[in-house]
């Protein structure tokens, strides 16, 4: 067995514990829960309209081919994942699924999905690319369709203070999660990268109070321990969707630190508070659409559209970046040239991992890791 | 990839012939204004109205067509590694990877590369005009052009339709719609009369939407034609023809061409006069073509096939509207097209409120009437690697064509990037198909 075999194994592992877990939460609450897939649409407000929402996770490395009968072999290995899951009846606790409109592969794996798999409910929640003043209007109006679809189905009515309260649930959660990332800063850093995405996965799939103790435990834990190990190359890793510790793990073992990301299940979720506004929706619409850092969304020409991620390198002092880009990942693959070269010119170099979403070879991979751990 | 397995088209109709004295004549047109001054020029995408170009009376150039004519030209790999030599992927839109090499070239040089197919390359560009209405390359294309190459602005339109389990009809969602639809054209016009220095010209505009209109009808009417036994014309006809929709719709000139071949096609049709001696199979062929391989349609016509219906570039149902508010028009023209597509329900495109392209979003109750209206007996699907929006869907259309008792083929190649077509493999491939269809329509069983 590989290391990284041994990696995904215990990744693996979690997640089937995460689906276990559900079906024990589903049939102890009686509530629906609901698969979403992208950070589009808020699980706070399925949460309000007394569902749980879950996100949806694939299984890197495992076989795609229960999706051929249904779509093309060119597309994203990751959602070609997740579908050849919910074809193989994986994922038959769900009572629904929320795909927004994030990127084309995820925007049309809905249609495929619901035509061949209906569930009893569905809704895609669309998104435009642009924060203009009134793709925002069409985000607000969306979030209230959307609320209005989720009432009719759970039969339960949202008011606004029960959504306040959900927020302010989620944002305890968003601030421990900072206050975990916080001690990456310490060098060398006092937990590490693979932990903290372990955990992030289990926030994804688990109602937020249940994962406010977690992330409670965490911390206290995590407060008490001396150093972690030597000093290495403090790394952020960058790119496609991650719901699996694999390559964390193998950076780590070839001697880096990851002390930050810009990842989904990442910090791109966690980053900040949803804006308890007295119009909630345009809290939430700050949140997931106009702040929210994923590539799909159009920020206009120029280099300024990484100003955050440079920040954020300096906050976490960073010596180098990996990006991490799923085969077929369009809004990645065509930010890498430019960011490339906008972080070099900042003296950060950043190496490209391509991946089919296996994390294999994983020997390749760790040389590749440890050559560049070395350059830096 | 030798350049030898590629072949040219042989085009069938007269007048997609006299398109080659036609086109270079807008062509040297467009050259004499740039060259003339500084005048501003956009580079645009397909979903920009061409309408509203011409009423601005703005020079402009296409990427996306561009980039089919470097593929004919067997140009586009030389431009397409040196873009992947910039760390642009090879899974990456060859259209967009073609335009990226070409404006390396292009900055490196000081002038367009000397092998670029049009006079003087693609003029430099003053603004950008994207669309991201079928894709997500279409929403960084520009995005990365004006941050590596060219540092002008960019707009980009984003005509988001409902998904196909939303009803359109519902008076709320059709204001939510309409709504995002209306500010999005008012953000583009105020984006182009400040990088213009001119004011839209609304009488020019509803003139040239209704020239646009007659000549978009007779499209339609030509293309309706094909359901005629024999077909009277070919995809080599239709592939070339959607050129002058980019390039001259809102000229008489445009019309004048539309008329022509509506006139020459009804001719064959009343004359019996098909594009292959004996027509044995009817083909619909889903996706982009191989722009660098066209012959590949002569090919099949010559083991008696036709392709009688293209899903991609198709204009699709032609609607009447109300022209005294020119930009209402626009809106509605936009908005009418989704709802059509929304009511043969749109499974695998929810998006695609343009019907410029039809692939993918094919799954849906038109194919039945396609394939009973157009006698078809076979599809082909084109699955691009490097362009994933258009062959979306493949494998769900193919699913529901066998439940019409259709039998597919889908193969494997670019649009753009001939050094993923293996000549040898693919025509047995589709030599083989054809035989399978030959024995079920024997009563023999298609497995493919
Ligand atoms: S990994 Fe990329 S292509 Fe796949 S779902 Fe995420 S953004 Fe889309
Ligand atoms: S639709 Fe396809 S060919 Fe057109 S820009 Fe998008 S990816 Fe490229």
């Amino acid at each position: 067995m590989t290391e990284n075999n041994r990696s995904s194994a215990a990744g693996r592992n979690a997640a089937i514990e995460s689906e276990e877990r559900i079906r024990r939460i589903k049939a102890k609450s009686g509530k629906p829960v609901i698969g979403y897939l992208c950070c589009f649409a808020p699980p706070e407000i399925i949460s309000a309209a007394g569902a749980i929402p879950y996100r949806i996770m694939g299984r890197p490395g495992e076989d795609n081919s229960a999706a051929d009968a249904y779509v093309e072999p060119y597309g994203c290995t990751y959602v070609r994942n997740i579908l050849a899951r919910a074809v193989r009846g994986e994922l038959d606790f769900l009572d629904g699924l929320v795909i927004s409109h994030s990127c084309d592969m995820v925007q049309r794996l809905y249609g495929i999905w619901t035509y061949y798999h209906p569930l009893p409910y569905s809704y895609m929640f669309n998104v435009p690319h642009q924060v203009s003043p009134w793709a925002q209007d069409f985000f607000k109006r969306e979030l209230g369709f959307f609320q209005e679809s989720l009432e009719k189905f759970t039969g339960h009515d949202i008011d606004p203070d029960s959504l306040k309260d959900t927020l302010t649930a989620y944002n305890l959660n968003r601030s421990l999660v900072r206050e975990l990332y916080a001690l990456r800063k310490e060098n060398p850093p006092l937990v590490k990268g693979s932990e903290i995405l372990d955990l992030l996965i289990d926030g994804g799939t688990l109602p937020p109070e249940d994962f406010t103790a977690l992330l409670r435990e965490k911390l206290a834990e995590a407060k008490l321990r001396s150093r972690l190990g030597g000093k290495g190359p403090r790394i952020m890793v960058w790119g496609s969707v991650m719901d699996d510790p694999a390559l964390l793990l193998i950076i780590e073992e070839a001697g880096g630190r990851v002390v930050a990301d810009d990842t989904c299940i990442g910090f791109r979720v966690w980053e900040k508070d949803v804006p308890l506004t007295d119009d909630l929706y345009t809290g939430l619409t700050e949140h997931y659409f106009i702040n929210f850092q994923c590539p799909r969304t159009d920020r206009g020409p120029g280099v300024g559209r990484f100003d955050y991620l440079l920040q954020r390198a300096r906050e976490y002092n960073i010596d180098g970046v990996v990006g991490y880009c799923i085969s077929f990942c369009d809004p990645h693959k065509f930010d890498y040239p430019d960011l490339r070269d906008y972080l070099r010119k900042e003296g950060l170099p950043l190496l490209l991992v391509d991946d089919n979403y296996s994390f294999e070879p994983a020997g390749s991979l760790k040389t590749r890791l440890q050559a560049f751990m070395e350059m830096i | 990839m030798s350049q030898s397995e590629m072949s040219r088209a042989k085009r069938h109709l007269e007048t997609t012939r006299k398109m080659k004295e036609m086109l270079p004549r807008f062509f040297m047109r467009q050259m004499e204004r740039r060259f003339s001054g500084s005048e501003p020029l956009a580079w645009c995408m397909v979903g920009v109205p061409p309408e509203l170009l011409k009423a601005f009376d703005l020079l402009f150039e296409w990427p996306e067509n561009f980039g089919t004519m470097c593929a004919s030209r067997l140009v586009a790999p030389r431009f397409i590694e040196v873009a992947e030599g910039d760390g642009y992927s090879q899974e990456l839109c060859s259209y967009v990877t073609n335009t990226m090499g070409y404006c390396k070239l292009t900055k490196e040089g000081g002038e367009p590369p000397e092998e670029s197919p049009l006079p003087g390359g693609m003029g430099t560009p003053s603004m950008m005009l994207g669309s991201g209405f079928i894709c997500e390359p279409r929403w960084k294309w520009f995005q990365s052009i004006a941050t590596r190459f060219f540092d002008v602005p960019v707009y980009s339109s984003d005509p988001l339709a409902p998904p196909w389990d939303i009803d359109p009809r519902d008076p709320r969602i059709e204001e939510h719609y309409l709504s995002l639809l209306r500010e999005d054209l008012a953000g583009q016009i105020a984006f182009m009369e400040k990088h213009t220095g001119r004011k839209l010209d609304l009488d020019l505009l509803r003139e040239t939407l209704a020239l646009s209109h007659e000549a978009l009808g007779y499209w339609r009417d030509t293309l309706a034609l094909r359901k005629a036994v024999p077909c009277p014309m070919g995809s080599t006809d239709y592939f070339h023809s959607i050129i002058p929709q980019m390039y001259l719709v809102g000229d008489r000139e445009a019309v004048d061409f539309y008329r022509e071949m509506y006139e020459e096609v009804k001719d064959r049709v009343d004359r019996g006069v098909g594009i292959v001696e004996e027509e044995k199979y009817r083909l619909i062929w889903f996706g982009l073509p191989p722009w660098f391989n066209m012959g590949i349609f002569n090919y099949l016509e010559s083991l008696g096939a036709v392709v009688a219906y293209e899903s991609t570039y198709n204009v699709g149902d032609y609607f009447e509207v109300d022209l005294s508010d020119p930009l209402e028009a626009l809106v509605r023209r936009t908005w009418q097209r989704a709802v059509k597509m929304h009511d043969y329900g749109s499974e695998t495109m929810p998006e695609l409120c343009n019907p410029a392209v039809f692939g993918g979003f094919s799954g849906s109750s038109l194919l039945d009437e396609l394939v009973g209206e157009y006698s078809l007996n076979g599809a082909l699907m084109h699955l691009t690697r490097s362009c994933r929006a258009v062959s979306f869907g493949e494998v769900h259309t193919k699913n529901r064509l066998a439940g019409l008792g259709v039998p597919s083929l889908i193969f494997e190649s670019d649009m753009a990037d001939p050094r993923l077509w293996s000549d040898a493999q693919i025509k047995t491939r589709l030599h083989a198909f054809l035989e399978t269809m030959d024995k079920a329509a024997g009563g023999g069983k298609i497995n493919d």
